[in-house]
């Protein structure tokens, strides 16, 4: 008989308990994970992107851990994509799992929707992710077809050289021409082959 | 807020063994270690399990909700599985039919093996086993183990509602679930 009641008045309590929690809604929690301040440095230390050629250098050195995602359309990924990338869609992305010690690469057509990506990763408080800012068409026209001034000064050759051998790794074809015609600017304006020279040299991503 | 033990160090190792000495001991007091009483559950005579269960299940739902609330603990600390949809069915699905042979789950077998009883150190051992086989092959596993991943989902989230909500459904349902449970363990054991 004591045993009885006292389940009877165990789950009393428990049903009171429960009848008052649907007042009180739902337990505090701490501050959301995404720190916005936080992504707004990163993104204007420009530490949310890599260069295609600095991806290229990451790929051939066999870096521990990258993951290369693909978001654009599978007919464009089958036609053709960066080596070893996979092919996910922006819903996958937003709900893969990621590992501990992992580096996330995104790239898309341009840039847009891989820094979109960019931000679902990190708001999930993914930390090593980045994105290729000028997409696969960056890819294309950095590391798989570089196109070098002839006439350039012997400071920056040592670094296109090192650039065009980087190309020949992946099968590209760098060339050196009379006048550059720049089909890619960065956002600063500069032609991108600078950009990619400058990157090189001091890593200032 | 804090979230006790969580900080991977002594303490929280500590905690760990503490908590499962007393996890084993009140299992085994509970008479968890026989697989007869667990079979039990699958034959409809002895519900004692899914009782025990469904009260651990209440009184940490309703401790955590309620230290939470009032700010002893910061629930965004607690880590929630990710879902997975079919590697999970498919893993609940073997976990079942393990247990259904074996009589036992992964504590309540460490509970009879530490009893003493064979079976017990059996189901231990073929625990390792598929532990230690899974992690062997788990290259190969690892398309499926990754297989429909649909982030963390929780049941507010699922429906829409508020977590007190979800709380009080639950408790309900227990509830029901124990009187349910009384009506047909009374029944089996008339017949």
């Amino acid at each position: 008989m004591n045993d009885d009641r006292a389940i009877r008045v165990l789950a009393t309590a428990a049903l009171a308990l429960g009848a008052l929690a649907v007042v009180a809604g739902s337990p505090r929690k701490s501050g959301p994970a995404l720190d916005v301040a936080q992504l707004a440095r990163e993104v204007s230390n420009e530490s949310d992107h890599v260069t295609a050629v600095e991806l290229a250098g990451w790929i051939r050195d066999r870096k521990a851990g990258l993951r290369i995602i693909d978001i654009r359309d599978s007919a464009s990924f089958e036609e053709s994509h960066v080596p070893g990338a996979v092919r996910q869609s922006l819903d996958e992305v937003a709900v893969a799992p990621v590992k501990d010690g992992e580096t996330i690469v995104l790239y898309s057509g341009g840039g847009a929707h891989a820094a979109q990506a960019w931000v679902l990763l990190r708001s999930r408080g993914v930390k090593d992710v980045f994105f290729l800012r000028g997409g696969y068409d960056e890819w294309m026209d950095e590391v798989m077809n570089p196109r070098f001034p002839r006439n350039a000064p012997p400071e920056e050759r040592a670094a296109m050289d090192s650039i065009a051998a980087l190309s020949r790794y992946f099968g590209g074809v760098p060339r050196n021409v009379d006048s550059l015609i720049v089909r890619n600017r960065d956002h600063d304006g500069q032609a991108s082959w600078k950009a990619a020279v400058k990157r090189a040299r001091g890593r200032g991503c | 807020m804090i979230t006790p033990f969580s900080d991977g160090g002594y303490a929280s190792g500590a905690a760990a063994l503490l908590i499962g000495a007393a996890f084993g001991w009140f299992l085994e007091r509970a008479g968890m270690g026989s697989a007869r009483k667990l079979a039990g559950q699958f034959y409809l005579t002895d519900l004692t399990v899914f009782k025990v269960m469904f009260t651990a299940i209440v009184t940490a739902m309703l401790g955590v909700f309620w230290l939470g609330w009032i700010g002893v603990i910061d629930t965004a600390n607690i880590y929630v599985p990710e879902t997975f949809l079919i590697p999970q069915i498919v893993g609940g699905v073997v976990f079942g039919i393990g247990f259904a042979i074996a009589g036992l789950c992964p504590g309540t077998s460490c509970v009879a093996a530490a009893t003493g009883r064979i079976d017990g150190f059996a189901v231990v051992a073929g625990m390792f086993a598929g532990v230690l086989g899974s992690g062997i092959l788990f290259a190969s596993l690892r398309q499926f183990y990754d297989l429909t991943p649909r982030g963390v989902l929780t049941l507010p989230q699922i429906f829409g509602v508020s977590e007190g909500l979800v709380v009080f459904a639950v408790v309900l349902i227990a509830m029901a679930g124990f009187k349910v449970a009384n009506r047909i363990e009374q029944r089996n054991s008339a017949a």
